[in-house]
């Protein structure tokens, strides 16, 4: 950190990279004291069947067992879920999938937990597995959930934009294609885990990995039958979650362990492997788009349906999919065209959040399309973009009016005079033996935020401390991306205080405010603007009581700088500490409130896409490129070089921005090729990371990561959401060079050697 | 698992054995602790080789390089005898797991891990390296292809360590190649891996080839006839074709989540066109 004032728009390193490099750094994982209980969960492992019995009798007599509980020794609606509460914490009659939680064992170690439960057994009838989503839409297909209103769909819905599908006829050229995106794990490094414990007074204290605090509190108040205000959530550092803890994961469990612990300390911390299992993935997805132009390259038309697999559970599931359908036309001009979408139940893993969040499907078809189209309509594949790349004042796909900044153009453009565009052939030529070169491109559209309909908002709380310092209340978590760093340079910027004099404090519900989940890239956005208010009050506060001080009339003439407040005409000055002592505690705190502005146009007369996020206000854009070399004897894929052009708003700290883009990027090159989380009739088979295959250091390529540093009016310092928009670009642009290289469009991810390999042996055929 | 003894002295270790005759030797853990981990072995007791300084590091003797078991795979990248006179060795080293793997992994271990994907394996073969067993009592001498039986199952009795390594160098190859394909480039089990030792005389004809393949059967494949038609076949596409059919007629490979056997297959054969970056462009 810093002893000067922080700037906006230059690097400030981390609060927290030093004691995390150090292992300084508090994660929840790092709780423990001697006599606390272990708690561990009983899986159902199997996909689909009815639950007679839970037999734990043996479980129950072992050495260091304290308690078995199940459904029955919960006492609230037994019920979590976001929009639609359809799992159980405990389950009661019905097991949906390998992963649901049947029943929880206290031990004294977690040895003799381990052992207990593999002494539960359970008692059941197979049902039908329920495995596809195409199936899962057939009449005959076992119900998931039998009281479900529409059989197995948790949520579908069709928008209609201008002529429909009347405007097909009008095109010059169509092309159809159908993409399949497949399940992909978030592999944090941090498990879920957390720890709780019951005072004497009835209050519970948990402590645990999350990104939705606020939201959990009341979950957990719900299904277990909690008065609201006896819980408290805590969350230190988080070790990444990329959506997999935006929701419940331990925390109903562990609040129900420590119920029945005795007022002993409870600690949950699930393995790699049950981690895989139980928690949720990126959903897999099938897309058809029939996309179609005039003969100059117009779009006029576009066909999208849209099937999502959720699991058996909603999670966000019907979130993700309405995200997709807005997102469907990417960053183009599309005048007619209808979207249809729907998210089905089966019995595999739960889909819910994950970073992207139903735009990487969807950008990754409609990104492919433009090719196919490209070379149907013989354009280039940039020229085609830009040439219907949206502008401020144009409808979108779904018929919102783009009222924010919007920069895709320029994000195009930039790719467009780039060394690695500009001189693409030259590269491609000199491929080495048995080698084949590519280059493809993506043009990227991210919303953020939560939609029209729930509100997007945030409650700022700044300190002064005793010693004349600030202290910063986070309601955001920061899950390693980095917004508790923006939050310092933000407070020390308008303050003019030292960086490492803003010390925060980190999420918890009875110290800092509600401020809405770590996510839908709306955390600096949200929080920040909350934030600027909040420390533009306390700075006015502050010169107001030095005025008084010195007797002078107008506060304009004092200005905060590091530790003092300097009368300005005068240069006399006045230690912060001074005041802060003169002042009394209430006085010392200020707090601030935002809440995003939302899209007003009526897009679709569905409330239920409404709730569902539909359609959004603030839009981010990027356009990336990628380099690829194809092996011609095993198929194998090398990324050469990437880069990104992209309109995130002005940048506050240059490093979290490249960190963010990067750490997107390789995300996104992990699901173009090769990360597949694969059930088989709804049993994990990549259970760990030895099949579960992640990008290492040595698979990532040279990724440059251009700002356009565009300023958006409603942002704060002019900023939007990074958070999510780079894990959208690599697979459709590693797509479409793999597709420039050999002429194949693969359609379906991870794209595997084998796939290209036979992509390359059908040219030589050719 | 209640307990782990960590000998010092060759000693040291007979009188482990005999007192633990149920014990697992671990030399390394790298397989052995992962499968601890998911329970597939459950051993009472471990009887740790790491710390055997006599079973370790690389040396000459009698004309042939003799690598203790016990010597690890950073140990191995950084021998100079190694990089020198066993490349093809540092190369399929160089590409296994990754630098942790490295540092705690040995040979030894690799070898009878067994594992038809082992890194080292086929190199090995082809260096035809012997291998010597000992126990407190004796002491004998295998072949690596005699010694390795199956998939994790290989010719040691109880009471028997692998101790050493011994390869003998009857002829020299300018051509030392080894490609491990695998799902990405470290951390990756081996999808098919190919080790080649090759001559070639001045107008591009293969005078002497000896190869090997992993990952395409229960243990490392060899050939012999498909090294006797490349012998005196010229290193163009033409020459070897029928070699790369012939192999992909010979290898058994199975499907798993990593690929499919008929990728596996398809690529094994294939493997042999990247020799011809070896031809000498005149």
């Amino acid at each position: 950190m810093s002893n000067r004032p922080a700037n906006i728009g230059s690097t400030l390193l981390r609060p927290d990279a030093l004691l995390k490099v150090k292992g300084e750094a508090r994660f929840s994982t790092d709780f423990y004291e001697k006599g606390h209980v272990w708690a561990g969960v009983k899986r159902a492992g199997r996909p689909h069947a009815i639950l007679k019995n839970i037999d734990y009798s043996e479980a129950i007599k072992l050495p260091g067992v304290i308690a078995v509980l199940t459904h029955k020794d919960v006492g609230g609606t037994n019920r979590q879920g976001v929009i639609k509460k359809d799992q159980p914490v405990l389950v009661e009659d019905r097991i949906r999938h390998c992963g649901d939680a049947v029943a929880i064992v206290l031990s004294d170690t977690r040895r003799s937990m381990e052992e207990a439960i593999r002494a539960i057994k359970l008692e059941v009838e197979p049902l039908p597995a329920v495995t596809d989503p195409r199936l899962s839409l057939k009449d005959d297909a076992a119900l998931v959930h039998e009281k479900n209103e529409d059989r197995n769909i948790l949520l579908g819905g069709a928008i209609t934009v201008g002529k429909g599908r009347a405007a097909e006829a009008e095109c010059d050229e169509i092309i159809e294609a159908t993409f399949e995106t497949q399940r992909q794990e978030h592999a944090y490094l941090e498990t879920e885990n957390g720890w709780a414990r019951l005072d004497d007074q009835g209050r519970l204290e948990i402590v645990c990995s999350t990104q939705t605090p606020f939201r959990d509190r009341s979950e957990i108040a719900e299904a277990l039958g909690l008065d609201l205000k006896n819980v408290r959530i805590i969350v230190p550092y988080v070790g990444g979650a990329f959506g997999g803890k935006d929701g419940i994961t331990v925390q109903t469990l562990l609040a129900l362990s420590a119920m029945h612990a005795a007022g002993r300390p409870v600690k949950m911390w699930w393995s790699r492997e049950e981690s895989f299992i139980a928690s949720v993935k990126r959903h897999p997805s099938i897309l058809r788009y029939r996309l179609g132009a005039k003969r100059d390259g117009t779009l006029h038309f576009l066909d999208v349906d849209i099937t999502m697999d959720t699991g058996p559970y909603d999670h966000l599931g019907g979130v993700v999919l309405a995200l997709a359908m807005e997102h469907s036309g990417g960053p183009y001009r599309i005048p007619n065209g209808v979207v249809d979408g729907r998210c089905v139940y089966t019995n595999n893993p739960i889909s819910g959040a994950f970073r992207g969040f139903g735009v990487t499907q969807v950008s990754s078809g409609i990104e492919r399309a433009m090719d196919l189209l490209a070379v149907k309509i013989g354009m280039d594949p940039l020229e085609l973009r830009l040439k219907n790349a949206l502008r401020a004042g144009d409808r979108n796909f779904v018929g919102k009016t783009l009222t924010t900044s919007t920069g895709i153009t320029e994000c195009l453009e930039t790719l467009a005079s780039h060394p690695l565009w500009t001189q693409r052939s030259f590269w491609k030529r000199n491929a080495g033996i048995l080698k084949k070169r590519g280059v493809g491109i993506s043009a990227i559209v991210h919303g953020s935020g939560y939609g029209p309909i729930v509100p997007d908002y945030a409650n700022a709380k700044i300190e002064l401390t005793g010693e004349g310092k600030f202290r910063v209340y986070c309601g955001v978590v920061d899950m390693g991306q980095g917004n508790s760093t923006a939050n310092v340079q933000i407070v020390s910027s308008i303050l003019n205080q030292p960086a490492n004099d803003i010390e925060l404090v980190l999420p918890d519900t009875e110290r800092t405010l509600p401020s809405g989940s770590a996510s839908a890239s709306r955390c600096t956005y949200t929080f920040g603007n909350a934030l600027i208010s909040a420390a533009k009050i306390m700075k006015e506060r502050l010169c107001r009581k030095a005025a008084d001080l010195m007797m002078k009339k107008d506060p304009q003439e004092f200005s905060t700088t590091p530790i003092t407040i300097r009368h300005l005409p005068t240069g006399s000055e006045i230690p912060l500490k001074v005041i802060a002592n003169m002042m009394d505690s209430s006085e010392r705190i200020v707090t601030a409130y935002f809440r995003a502005p939302v899209a007003e146009d009526l897009v679709t007369g569905d409330y239920n896409l409404r709730l569902h996020g539909m359609p959004h206000n603030l839009f981010s854009y990027a356009a990336n490129l990628a380099c690829v070399e194809l092996d011609e004897i095993t198929g194998k894929v090398t990324v050469e070089n990437y880069a990104t052009a992209s309109d995130c708003g002005n940048v506050l700290n240059p490093q979290l921005y490249e960190q963010q883009i990067q750490g997107g990027a390789i995300q996104g090159l992990g699901l173009a090729l090769y990360e597949d989380f694969v059930a088989v009739e709804g049993h994990v088979t990549t259970k760990d990371f030895s099949t579960y295959l992640t990008p290492t250091s040595m698979d990532a390529p040279d990724i440059e990561s251009i700002a356009m540093g565009i300023y958006e009016t409603t942002g704060p310092f002019g900023s939007k959401g990074i958070g999510e928009i780079a894990t959208n670009g690599p697979l459709p642009a590693i797509a479409n060079a793999i597709f420039d290289a050999t002429g194949h469009m693969l359609e379906k991810s991870p794209i595997t050697p084998e796939s290209v390999l036979t992509a390359l042996t059908e040219i030589s055929k050719e | 698992m209640s307990h782990a003894l960590v000998p010092t002295k060759l000693e040291e270790l007979w009188a482990y054995i005999a007192e633990n005759p149920e014990a697992m030797l671990c030399a390394g853990g790298t397989d052995l602790l992962v499968k601890i981990r998911s329970r597939s072995v459950t051993p009472d007791c471990l009887i740790c080789l790491e710390r055997l300084d006599d079973l370790k590091g690389v040396r000459f003797e009698a004309g042939e390089i003799i690598i203790g078991a016990l010597t690890t795979h950073r140990e191995l990248l950084h021998d100079p005898i190694v990089q020198r006179d066993l490349s093809i060795l540092a190369s399929a080293v160089q590409n296994l797991g990754s630098p942790p793997i490295r540092n705690m992994g040995t040979l030894g271990g690799n070898i009878v891990t067994a594992s038809p994907a082992g890194d080292t394996l086929a190199p090995l073969y082809i260096l035809k390296a012997r291998l010597k067993i000992r126990s407190k009592e004796s002491s004998r001498s295998v072949p690596i292809e005699s010694f390795i039986l199956g998939p994790g199952k290989v010719d040691l009795r109880a009471g028997e360590i692998l101790s050493e390594i011994a390869i003998n160098q009857d002829s020299r190859f300018t051509v030392n190649h080894f490609e491990k394909v695998g799902r990405r480039n470290a951390l990756a089990c081996s999808v098919v891996s190919m080790a080649a030792l090759m001559n070639i005389a001045e107008d591009n004809t293969i005078s002497e080839i000896r190869l090997a393949w992993g990952s395409v059967g229960p243990t490392i494949m060899r050939f012999g006839d498909v090294e006797r038609l490349l012998e005196g076949r010229q290193l163009t596409v033409r020459g070897i074709e029928d070699a790369i059919r012939k192999v992909q007629q010979s290898v058994s490979p199975i499907a798993d989540t990593r690929a499919s056997a008929d990728y596996r297959r398809d690529v094994a054969g294939r493997l042999l066109l990247r020799l011809l970056s070896y031809a000498s462009s005149r």
